[in-house]
Formats: structure tokens, sequence, C-alpha cells
């Protein structure tokens, strides 16, 4: 095999830190730092003309490499510990290249490392990004396995980037009718947690108003018929139901039998398209009631949660009521849990609310009054609340007065059970912005809320939000019109420009696209498609049949296509328009002799047509100067074509007496 | 087993095409491909590609595994064409001198507008490799080993290629039959015989075939070319036009001058006169038992005594 050039190390390396550019946010640092320099030091060698490191060296610093990796990972199994094996393997693969093949060696790792980025990777950027790398590292080989002389880079970039075109019909057929999977064909770890930025299942004074900054999409609504008004468009998320004097968590004694709830009023049918959280519950409309989610069941709590974590994106068709009735009491272990407090937390809280008790024994009245305690003193909203001492709840009622919808929230349920009230704390988002380029709601972290439940006797639960009663408006209208100085700086500049919130909007819609159509298309979406080809019950072995029939057709298209350039008797365009001329006069009966030039021809058509002469004459010219004259033609062999194109002679001459006998040729 | 199957191909191939009458043109009919070692090791990363694609229900993932696995598909396509409409030819008429090589002259011509990279001529164990551009035509020595005096043929040979990307390997077998006359190997320590003596200008009577020095009668054997056919086209009697040789008088390289050396160092002997004395540009004759090669000098007068003395002891092919 022959050794490998300081050139061709150079080539390679690049391609393959053009690919591991993908991973730089979920790969160990020090394993591309590990790749980098073992990349560094190969090439430092060859560019003494020096080989590679002795076998000893290198097979120390991949069992330590190896053995570190397993130190942090605990396993080689799962996507990311088995890209970052791979890609370790590829650097170190690199310190001990000493020959093409080798380097070949490499390229299948730069293949199946690009892959790698995509099976989590979701944006167009990224595939497009990952054809690109693929394309130069296809080119890098094409020099590497050419003999010399090595065609330049350019001729390299334009053969492969040829053959990438040639194989995208092909691929689209593959990538269309290939059977999908229902389920994985075995289960690896996913192990690839992204820090996901939302909601958690515990509730502290602050959480709520980091998230308020974020323009980050959570997920996206699309109502199949009607959509509920504003004041009624909660999405529920996790239940808090523990509190420990300032922090709110949620309770996993989810056994606790609850009452059953009977739907009132209008149903609402919807998609929710929800990003990657990595926690189990599934936002959806207040309060659901049917849903089309494997595994999917409702807690105690009724949040709609499923077994794994949401960890990449997931479609969800439900149906849920905004306005529900609760059938049977509430049970004891419930009403239980719902009423415990802290001990020897807030005492003040504590005390006021036993005074307000006192004088609202009905439990509706308390609750009224405790909202108009919010509405009447002077309690502000905002986004910067001043920090809260361990007695939250005190230090937020009497002192500061300033929060954001989870000080209420926590204020009114600690309120609620002093007054042995059973309540708890929902947290979830509330409103969204409407898409009106696709029809659809996009809520964002920024619509994240807090508000509370509260059980009445005879009425069963009911949903208070009490950050409603400082700022009504902002519950119509959502987070970003109540902010006024600390909104985010994005929203400052839609509100300014409204082509901008519109261009947004655009791309988001553009985004969803992506996601319907490319993300999730799947065994319906292929379903779909056969019944679009008119195919009578489509099912796999159909699908399979299509597919094969679609690779022949492509296949042959390739052949064609491929062959074509190698036909020595494919005639140039200037004959064959010439040709085409030529039918188009003979199909008038007027065919050319065997022996006639261009001018004699054109000149018997103008003998017998005189009506066409001038036009027939001047092609004939321009043929004979393009085909014959040495000093360029004025026009070109395309446009001559295109003027062939456009001749449509008539069949018959507009005045047909004058027509001359035709003289026989000479 | 692998030389044994690669043997057994051959000879199904040889079987199924036939013989060819050189120059061919490589249709597609007898073009054949399988992956290489690389091929396979792509197509089993192809193969990770996809079930991790499909295992994790990526359809980016599996768009990219897809992209990659039609590119591999074209590219059997392109290597596949990289061979197909070539024309070969050979050289046969080649010097080959026995425990050396006869260098073959494999002409490849590309008449389409696309360069053929790389495309590998195999014969035996020896091998050549050329890239044709558009349009044009490319000789592509090939140095086949011949350790014997005597005919040394090829039947069969091979056209290979690997591009693009080397995943690929594309080929096809020639039935044409190549024939080596291998002469002896030139090796000797007599000096050149030289009758007239060099220098001597004396127009000889010896009939050489390059200046006319007039006519004479007829006589059975003389080759066609030779013939009056004016004078007999006038009526006159069928002559000969008669020429000489503008050198000296003929040297005439006998096997009887080296009397008591055994067979081959005789053979090799008078290979190497016949070699020294075209490098000397002289008229020589060679004159072995069975056969005598009037005198001459030129390629085809150098050609028709090695393989006079190729030959020797062997049976005249066909």
């Amino acid at each position: 095999m022959t050794p490998v050039s300081y050139p061709q190390l150079l080539g390679i390396f690049a391609c393959l830190a053009l690919a591991l550019v993908a991973h730089l946010e979920t790969l160990p640092v020090w394993v591309l730092a590990a790749v980098a320099v073992s990349g560094g030091i190969r090439l430092l060698l060859a560019r003494h003309g020096r080989p590679a490191p002795p076998r000893g060296v290198r097979l120390s610093v991949a069992a330590l490499a190896i053995l570190l990796l397993f130190l942090q990972l605990h396993t080689f199994n799962g996507l990311s510990a088995g890209t970052s094996l791979l890609v370790l393997m590829a650097g170190l693969k690199l310190l001990e290249t000493n020959t093409q093949r080798d380097i070949y060696v490499i390229t299948l790792i730069i293949y199946f490392v690009s892959l790698a980025a995509l099976l989590e990777g979701r944006s167009f950027w990224l595939l497009a990004y990952l054809i690109g790398v693929c394309w130069l590292t296809t080119a890098t080989l094409l020099r590497l396995t050419t003999t010399l002389p090595v065609p330049d880079w350019r001729r390299c970039l334009r053969y492969s980037g040829r053959m990438l075109s040639q194989a995208v019909p092909l691929a689209l057929v593959f990538w269309l009718l290939f059977p999908r999977f229902a389920a994985p064909l075995w289960h690896l770890p996913d192990d690839r947690h992204s820090a996901a930025s939302g909601l958690s299942d515990s509730m502290s004074p602050g959480d709520i108003d980091q998230l308020a900054l974020s323009d980050e999409v959570a997920f996206r609504v699309h109502f199949a018929a009607a959509t509920p008004p504003p004041n009624e468009r909660y999405w529920r998320g996790p239940v808090l139901s523990q509190f420990d004097g300032r922090k709110w968590s949620r309770s996993y004694s989810s056994s606790l039998g609850s009452p059953a709830l009977q739907p009132q009023g209008p149903a609402y049918r919807y998609t929710v398209s929800l990003e990657p959280h990595e926690h189990n519950w599934i936002f959806s409309l207040d309060w659901p009631s049917h849903w089309d989610l494997p595994g999917g069941f409702l807690t105690g709590d009724y949040t709609l949660v499923q077994p794994s974590p949401v960890s990449r994106p997931l479609d969800v068709e439900a149906t849920s009521y905004t306005r529900v009735k609760t059938l049977a009491p509430l049970s004891d272990s419930i009403r239980h849990r719902d009423t415990q407090l802290a001990p020897r937390r807030n005492p003040r809280s504590l005390e006021f609310a036993h005074t307000l008790r006192s004088e609202h024994p009905d439990d509706m009245d308390y609750v009224r009054a405790v909202l108009s305690l919010f509405t009447e003193q002077p309690f502000y909203y905002t986004l910067t609340p001043p920090k809260l001492p361990p007695d939250a709840v005190d230090a937020f009622l009497f002192d500061t007065r300033r929060g954001f919808c989870e000080h209420y929230a926590s204020a009114f349920a600690v309120l609620m059970r002093a007054a042995g009230i059973p309540s708890h704390v929902v947290t979830g988002y509330q409103g969204g912005t409407f898409n009106r380029f696709a029809d659809y709601w996009i809520v964002r972290q920024s619509d994240a809320h807090a508000w509370d439940e509260v059980w009445i006797d005879g009425r069963g639960w009911m949903r208070i939000d009490p950050t409603a009663a400082i700022a009504p408006s902002r519950v119509e209208q959502g987070l970003n019109d109540s902010l006024s100085a600390d909104e985010p700086l994005v929203s400052r500049w839609q509100r300014s420009s409204p082509w901008l919130a519109d261009a947004r909007l655009r791309l988001d819609a553009l985004r969803q696209l992506w996601r319907e159509r490319i993300l999730f298309f799947d065994q319906d979406a292929q379903q779909k498609l056969l019944e679009w080809l008119h195919i009578p019950e489509p099912d796999g072995q159909k699908l399979v049949l299509v597919l094969t029939a679609a690779l022949s057709l492509v296949l042959c298209w390739l052949t064609w296509q491929v062959r074509r350039e190698i036909d020595p008797v494919r005639k140039e365009l200037l004959i064959r328009a010439y040709a085409r001329l030529c039918a188009k006069l003979a199909s008038l009966g007027m065919p050319r002799q065997a022996h006639e030039g261009a001018e004699d021809y054109a000149a018997r058509v103008a003998r017998r047509r005189p009506d066409l002469g001038p036009s027939v004459t001047a092609l004939c010219r321009h043929y004979s100067n393009l085909r014959y004259a040495a000093a360029p033609a004025r026009i070109t062999v395309n446009q001559f074509d295109a003027a062939v194109r456009a001749f449509r002679p008539k069949a018959r001459p507009a005045r047909q007496s004058s027509t001359p006998p035709d003289s026989p040729a000479s | 087993m692998r030389q044994a199957a690669i043997r057994r191909l051959r000879a199904w191939a040889a079987r199924r095409h036939g013989r060819d009458s050189l120059p061919i043109k490589i249709n597609r009919r007898r073009i054949y491909i399988l992956p290489t070692r690389f091929g396979l090791m792509l197509a089993f990363v192809l193969v990770a590609m996809l079930m991790a694609g499909l295992n994790y229900n990526s359809n980016l993932g599996l768009a990219f595994a897809f992209l990659m696995v039609s590119v591999a598909l074209v590219t059997m396509h392109h290597c596949n064409r990289n061979m197909l409409g070539l024309q070969v030819d050979v050289t046969t008429e080649v010097d080959a001198f026995a425990g050396r090589e006869a260098s073959f002259e494999f002409v490849l011509r590309n008449e389409s507008n696309v360069e053929r990279r790389d495309v590998e001529i195999r014969c035996l164990t020896a091998s050549g490799i050329r890239s044709v551009a558009a349009k044009s035509s490319e000789s592509i020595p090939v140095a086949v080993p011949v350790p014997q005096r005597g005919v040394a043929r090829i039947e069969q040979f091979e056209l290979r290629t690997r591009y693009p990307f080397g995943w690929f390997h594309a080929w096809t077998y020639v039935q044409g039959s190549l024939t080596a006359y291998v002469a002896p190997s030139p090796q000797g320590d007599r000096t050149l015989p030289s009758v007239g003596g060099v220098g001597t200008a004396s127009r000889s009577e010896a009939r050489g075939d390059e200046d006319f020095a007039g006519l004479r009668a007829y006589e059975p054997g003389v080759p066609l070319k030779h013939m009056a056919w004016k004078v007999l086209a006038r009526g006159g009697e069928a002559a000969v036009q008669s020429y000489t040789s503008l050198a000296s008088q003929p040297d005439w390289l006998e096997w009887s001058s080296l009397e008591g050396q055994e067979t081959e160092m005789r053979l090799s002997q008078l290979c190497l006169w016949v070699l020294e004395s075209d490098a000397a540009q002289r008229v020589y004759g060679l004159r072995i038992p069975g056969k005598e090669i009037p005198p001459g000098r030129g390629a085809a007068h150098r050609f028709a005594c090695l393989r006079a003395l190729a030959l020797y002891g062997f049976a005249e092919p066909r």
C-alpha cells in the first residue's frame, strides 16, 4: 500500500474536524481534545516526513483513552458513548495512519460520525451541513484513490458533487418508501439528555421568572376545529402538592384515587407538538379526557404522563374539556395531602389566614376574600421580584408584595391550606401566540405559568388564577404585554417592527412544516402517500412493491443518465435542431433531399412556399453560419434551437393561388 | 480457493464470449463488477447506518444513510461506465527475449466526451495503468515476463478499473490471442562475422530490396510485389524487378560458423549478432538449419530473423 503524504493527511483531518463540529455540544470535551492532539501530532510527524509513532505507544494511548472513556461514562452502549468511542477511535486511527487503507477507514468513520449527529439532530441546517461534509470527504477520497496525475480540487469536488446530485432521486425514493418500524429493533439507552429548559417538578420563588425571559418554544398546538377562548387556554403540566415552606414539589403518591371528572361544555380536539423537555409529562389543555399516546395515562392530579421522558419531539393528539364537574367527593388521603403545611413556617401567613377564615366561614367567600386582598392591597406584578428569605410566603405577603405568578400561586395555596381548604399549585403554560401563516399556536417558555386549584365541597376542583387578580389583562393577552422594562429584547424588537414578528412567524411555520413533513414522516404518512398514488388498501407489502417499482424506474433513469455522457453518437444540439427544422418542413411535403445543402434547401422551400421563404432562409443561413463559418455567428446554438422550436409553419399558405409549382431539385 | 475461483471465472468468461478479434469495443455485456474489500467495509458501515437510523426512528439519519447508499449505487454505475465503450487494441510485433519481458503495447481508444481514469490492463502477472482523456487514445505498455524461448501465447487479458473511490472493481476479460515470438536471450562472445568488411561499398549482386537495379527473369518464389507488372501488361515476358542493397556485401550470420557449441548457445549468439548488425545498420542474412532469411535490414527484417530464431526447433505456428 502507498504511504500517505502530508497533504492527504491534512485533507482527511480537516474532513474529520468538520464532521466533529456537529458533535461539539454532545461529546466530552476531552475526547475532542484527544482527537485534535493525536491528529496534530500525526500531522507534525508527517510534515517532517516521519512515519506514525511505534505500535507500543499507539496501543497504550488507545488503551488509556478507552479506559478514561469507560470511567467517565460507565458504558459503551448508547448513542453518546458509542459516538465518543467511535470518535476516539478515529482520532487514534489518525495517529497510526501510515497507508492509504488507514485513510479509507477514517473516511468510513467520518460518514458514520456524521450520521450519529443526525440521529438526535433535527434541524435542516444540520442535515445540509453534514451532507456538505460528506461531499468534501468524498472528494478527498477521490483524490486519494486516483493515480497520478491527481486531478485538482475543483474537478474532484465537481465530480463527487455530480454523483451526489445523481444520488438524490434514488435517496428520495428510498426515504419515502422504505418501510419504517413502529418500534425500535432493540432498545438503546437514551443517554443523551440535553440540558432541557422548561418547567421542572418543583417550584421555588424565582424559577418561572427565569423562564419568562426565554423565547424558546415549549410546544406548538394545532386545534382541529374550535379554539378555546384565551382565558381557558391553560396548558396543564405537573401538579405540585408538597410544600416545605418555600418550595413546592410534585407528589409521587399518584396511586391516590381521585374523583372522576365529568366533561361539560364543548370538547376541543387538538394536536400538541412537544419539544423534548426530558420529563414524562405531556402538556395538555386543562382538562384532558382522551389522548392518542401509547402508554399514556392521567395521574391522580389529572396530568397526562407517559412512562418515559419526552426526550425527542413528540406529537400527541388529544381531546380536552375546559369545563368539568367533579362527580365524587374528595378522598381523605388527598384531602390530607392537599391541606398539609410545613410546620413552624410562615407563621404570619397562618395567623392571617385564621383571622380571615373566622370572618369568612364559607369556602367560596374565603376564596373571594383572598383574591380581593391581592386586588385591593398594593401587590405588584414584576419579573424581577426581590429575593425572599426562607419564610418566602410571609415575606411576599407582608413585606415585598412584588412577585410573579409563582409567588401569587404559592401564597394563595398556603392561605387556602391554612384555612383547611384542599389546594395545590398547577404549573404549565398559559396563552400562546397564534401563527396566522400556518394555523397553529406557539407556546413559548415565556408563557410558563403557575395557578391554583382548590376543592370546594359541593363544587369539586376549581381553577383559581390569583395572578389574574393582579393584572387581569395578562390572562387575556399573554405575558409579553404585562412586562415593561424587563421584557425580552426580541419581543421588544418585534413590537417596534411588525414585519420582524411576521418574519419570525413565517420562519416558525417553516420549522413546523419541516417537523411535520420530514421529522415525523412515518408509517401513517407512507400510507397516505400510497393512497395519494391511488393504491387501494395500502399495507406494508404494497409499500415494498411500490418501493421496488420506483427503485427500478429510478435505476433505469440513472443508467441512462450515466451512459448518456459516453454515447459517442450523441448529436450536438445544433444538428438536432436542424434535423427538427427539416422534419417540420418535411411534414409540409417538402423533405430535404439527401444532397441538398441548407441554403439550396431554403431556396427551394422559398420558391414553393414564398410565405415561409424569409423565415426558412434566415434559419438555414444561421445554421450554415453556425456550422461552417469561421467567424462567430450572430446567434448562439441555443438561440437557434429556440428559434427552430418557435418556428411553426402553417400547413397551407395564406394565398393558395399564388403557389408556384415546385421546381424539381437538381 | 480464491485462485481456483478466479480460474473458473476466467474459463467461464472465455466460454461465454468466445474468441475476440482485436480491436474490440468493450460492451456492457462483458463488464463484471463487484465491491472491493474497501467497498465491503463501506457496505458494512452503510448497513450499520441504516440500522441506526431505523432504530432511532430518525428521519434525518435515514435521509443521510439513504443518500450514502445511493451514492454507492451511483458509484457502481460510474465505475462500470469508466470502461464502457473503450476500444482495445494491441501491437503484437514486439521484441521478446527469453528470460526478459515481452512488452505488449495496448492501445485504448476513448471516443466519448468523458475522461476514463485509471484503466488497468492486466496480462498474467504484469499490468499497466493509464487514464485516457476524452476523444483520444493512449498506449499502455505491459511487460509480460517470458522465461522460455519459443512462442509465448497469452489467450486472455483483463481490463479493470476501480475508479472512482475504489469501492467497486469492474473488469472484463478479452479473449484475444497475443503471441510473442520469444527470441533466445542475446549473448555470446564471438565477434560479428563480417564477410565484406566494413566500408567496402561495391554494389553487390545480392538481392536486396532497396534500390532498383533492373529487370531479371521471373523465377518461382519471388515476392509478388517485386513482379514487373507493367512489363507483363505490355505483353512482355514475366519479369522481376531486381533490387540491390545500398550497403556493402551482406553479412551472413551462419549457424554452421558456430560449430561445437550447444544449440541454445548458438541461438543466443546468433540473436546477439542480429541485434548488433541491426544496430550497426548493416545488411545481413540469417542461415539456420531449415530456414534461410535472405539479407536485408530494417525492423521487419530484424523481426523476421528474431522470429526464425525463436521458432527454431518448434513447429511453425498455424
